[in-house]
Formats: structure tokens, C-alpha cells, sequence
């Protein structure tokens, strides 16, 4: 007897303690999931950096080396459902410094399913590979097309208001993008004398008081989303006010495609982009800087550019190596005002192979050549330029 | 000036009443987030796993989604009650 109530005594003990133990510790998981649980304003640090060796030859000049590449923190701020900041950051080596700069900040208002207004600096959507495709571990090669990028002829950021969002009409959807901006300006007489004509892209400050207006829409004529078809315009003044140039003005104009669909006969997906890029800016008179003092030179200043671009992965395969590799090929050209001191057509040829570690992680293994470039040296004659490289892209 | 703002403001309405006026087919208001995620990630990038992020980063990846990749407000629902669920 004196065993069985020793023995119950002692299971109501160890049970009572069980409880109290579970009671504390149901308890302190309750504090900190209180104290993990979100409210509604989130924050995110995402983005993305890539690096790897270059082997250049442009001409007679020769160039290898492993480069430091490029990172570009992302800052995401959800304030509400309806309220979104973001910001990104460029920060790349040039020289024996540091250059940090910011591509965009923005803040975006859901007016309602179809609407969204956001101010402040933002990816145009002149066509789509600026505003979509550029990033390192989304474009599929480590080059950009001919046209884009620095001393491109193409817009690339700008500060303003913009009005974007998507709506279906029955079974196809539409999206759209118009825009107020600051606008590009044209450059005259600067440090770089022989690019008059040109235009500047993504300055702070207005050198005007009219604003470029400008807009993309985009049509997905199958409900499967596989193909979309763009339209971009940009219309403004560009010439800075109260000097002769200040009635200057461009006009731009895109066409940009994008399809991308499963094969199952190659058992692969099937990626292809396009875009097409035509700029008519007001003809105008600049310094000869050949010539007598006083002397001025005109020229038409039209300026197209485009590329094509493929890239296949056998992502449906049965062998767990080929599913991660990815062909790429891409075709480009350019083709900037005859008579300008910056006048060249090039056109490019790159080619890729790329190794997919997850979905945004890749070794891109590639060659480019580059035919029809101006010779820095001697305007009159061109020259091409080839390069090899190995980069590796990572999304975070 | 001010008739360019005349234009913008009569634009931002008929716009306004247009996108609101089009409605999507029956085929397309019943697709799911799996499906909507799946069609449009690849349209720039391989599509994310699930479980890359938690519930809560999602809701803002896919706001940040929802700008850039033109998507509405419904399809962004959709995709992150998908990838929440699946998460």
C-alpha cells in the first residue's frame, strides 16, 4: 500500500513539474512570437552582384583582368498594402576608389487593382531590357546590347510621376506606363566637345522648365502570358533654357518583344527578347572644333539601335547537369547620326553558355566581337573589339 | 502648359474609366497562383522556390513584383497566398 501511494505521489509530481515546465515554455514561445510577429510595415535587403576575369582586345590594345565587379543593394519597404518604397544602389570600383550611386528610389501608391502611381527616381520603361532584363543575374550574357549603357543613345533612369498598372480584356492583358519626367538633355559644349548632339540621361536636375512625357504599352495576345508585345514612346525638350538650343527637342520611339515558352519537343525552355529603338532629336548647330573660330557644323541627328536575343535550357531534360546549362546568342547594332563627331554603326555578335547553381545563381562562360567601332585614335577609320569572359552572377 | 495638363487629367480619366470598364474572362479569373506564378517569373527570371523566403518577406517580394512586372492586384493575392502556402 505504502508503495502504491509513494508511487502515485511521485507520478503526480513529475506530471504536476511536466506542467509547469510546458507552462513556461508555452509561454516564452508566446513572448516571442509576440515579439517576431509582423506588423503591417515590412522591410527587405535584397539584390544582387556579379564579378569574374575579362580578356579584351580592342584594335591593337589588349586588356585582361579579373573585374571587381559590380553590387546593387536593393532597400524594399512595404508601409502598407498599398504603400511600397524601394531603392537600389550601384556601387562599382573606378580607378583606386569606390563610386556608389543610386539607380532609383521610389515611393508607389496602389490606387485600386489596376492602378499604381509612383514618384521619384525609376527604371524607365522605354522598351523592357532597361527596366527588366538589365540586372546581372537576369540578363543572360555579362554584356549589355549595343545602344544601352553608358554613352548608349537609349534612356535609362529618370526623376518624375508615373502612372502604371495591367487590366484584362477578356482573355488578353494589357499593362501600360505613362510618365512625367525631368528628361534627357543635350549635351553642347562640355568637357566632351565632340559629343555635341548627344543626350544625357538621368541628370538630377531639369535644364528646362518643360517635362518629357512619355509611355509603354504592353499586349500579351495569349492567356498563357507567354508572349508580350511593347510600344514606347518619349517625347521633350532637351536643350537647356535660354540658350540658342533651348527649342531643341527628341522624340523616341520602341518596339520590344518577349516570348518565352516550355518546348516539349526539345524539351527545353525557349527564351527570345527584342527590342528595336529609333531617336530623332532637333537638328542643330554645334562649335566646328576643326575649323576656324566662329565655325559651326550641322548634321541629321537620327540614331537607331537593336537587338535580338536567344537562349535555350534544357530544363525538362532527364539528366540533372544538362537541366542547368543555358545557351545564348545574341545579335546587336547600332547606327548613330552621319556626320556627328560621335558617328559609328557597330554591329555585335555575343555568344554564352551558362551553368545555373539554383534559379539565381549563374557562371556565365561567353565571347562577343564588336565590328565598325570608332577608333578613339583616328576618327576616320574603325576598328573591332573582341572579349572573352567568365562571370559569376548572383541574386540575393 | 495648362492644356497639357488639361490633356493629362481628361488621358488619366479615360483611362481610368476604360481599365475599370475591362473585365478578364472566365478562363483567366479562375487561375491560381501556382499557374500565375509559374507563367510570369519566367518571363525575366527562373522562378523563385517557395521556400526562398519566409511568408512575411514574400508579401513584400511580390509588392515589389507586383510594380515591376505589371501584375494586379489580384494576381499578386494569389501568388502570395501560393507561395505562402507552399512556403
Amino acid at each position: 500500500m505504502k508503495k502504491l501511494l509513494f508511487t502515485t505521489l511521485c507520478i503526480i509530481s513529475v506530471l504536476s513539474y511536466a506542467q509547469d515546465q510546458s507552462s513556461v515554455s508555452e509561454s516564452a514561445t508566446t513572448k516571442i512570437a509576440d515579439y517576431l510577429k509582423p506588423g503591417k510595415s515590412k522591410f527587405m535587403l535584397r539584390g544582387y552582384y556579379h564579378t569574374g576575369f575579362d580578356n579584351i582586345q580592342t584594335g591593337d590594345d589588349k586588356e585582361s583582368r579579373f573585374n571587381p565587379g559590380t553590387i546593387a543593394p536593393i532597400l524594399m519597404y512595404k508601409q502598407s498594402d498599398r504603400l511600397f518604397f524601394e531603392a537600389e544602389f550601384e556601387g562599382s570600383f573606378e580607378g583606386e576608389g569606390f563610386d556608389l550611386g543610386l539607380e532609383y528610389a521610389n515611393v508607389s501608391y496602389v490606387l485600386n487593382d489596376y492602378m499604381i502611381v509612383r514618384a521619384g527616381k525609376f527604371l524607365l520603361p522605354f522598351g523592357s531590357f532597361m527596366e527588366k532584363l538589365h540586372p546581372a543575374w537576369i540578363n543572360r550574357l555579362s554584356t549589355v546590347p549595343l545602344g544601352y549603357g553608358h554613352d548608349g543613345i537609349l534612356p535609362t533612369t529618370d526623376i518624375g510621376v508615373e502612372l502604371r498598372g495591367a487590366f484584362y480584356a477578356g482573355n488578353i492583358k494589357l499593362n501600360y506606363q505613362l510618365y512625367a519626367i525631368n528628361g534627357p538633355q543635350l549635351k553642347v559644349g562640355g568637357d566632351e566637345p565632340e559629343e555635341d548632339g548627344m543626350l544625357n540621361f538621368g541628370a538630377f536636375e531639369d535644364n528646362n522648365l518643360d517635362k518629357t512625357f512619355g509611355g509603354r504599352l504592353g499586349i500579351f495576345p495569349f492567356s498563357n502570358s507567354s508572349l508580350e508585345l511593347g510600344f514606347s514612346a518619349l517625347s521633350g525638350s532637351v536643350g537647356s533654357q535660354e540658350t540658342v538650343y533651348e527649342n531643341v527637342s527628341t522624340n523616341m520611339y520602341a518596339m520590344d518583344l518577349s516570348f518565352v515558352r516550355n518546348v516539349s519537343f526539345l524539351k527545353s525552355m525557349v527564351d527570345i527578347k527584342g527590342q528595336y529603338n529609333f531617336v530623332k532629336t532637333d537638328n542643330a548647330n554645334y562649335d566646328d572644333l576643326e575649323g576656324a573660330p566662329g565655325d559651326q557644323y550641322t548634321y541629321t541627328n537620327e540614331s537607331s539601335a537593336y537587338y535580338g536575343q536567344l537562349s535555350i535550357r534544357p530544363s525538362m531534360s532527364g539528366n540533372n547537369f544538362l537541366r542547368k546549362l543555358e545557351l545564348v546568342g545574341r545579335y546587336s547594332a547600332l547606327e548613330t547620326p552621319e556626320g556627328a563627331l560621335w558617328e559609328q554603326s557597330p554591329t555585335q555578335t555575343a555568344v554564352g553558355l551558362n551553368y545555373w547553381f539554383d534559379w539565381r545563381t549563374v557562371l556565365k562562360i561567353g565571347y562577343q566581337t564588336t565590328d565598325g567601332l570608332q577608333d578613339g585614335h583616328n576618327a576616320d577609320e574603325t576598328i573591332s573589339s573582341n572579349l572573352i569572359y567568365v562571370h559569376w552572377a548572383l541574386g540575393f | 502648359m495648362k492644356k497639357i495638363a488639361l490633356i493629362i487629367a481628361f488621358s488619366f480619366c479615360l483611362i481610368m474609366i476604360f481599365v475599370t470598364s475591362c473585365k478578364p474572362s472566365e478562363a483567366i479569373a479562375s487561375k491560381t497562383g501556382a499557374q500565375i506564378w509559374g507563367e510570369n517569373c519566367v518571363r525575366c527570371h527562373n522562378a523563385a522556390s517557395p521556400a526562398t523566403f519566409s511568408d512575411v518577406e514574400w508579401e513584400v517580394a511580390a509588392r515589389h513584383m507586383q510594380i515591376r512586372a505589371n501584375l494586379t492586384t489580384d494576381e499578386t493575392e494569389k501568388v502570395i497566398k501560393f507561395l505562402q502556402s507552399a512556403n
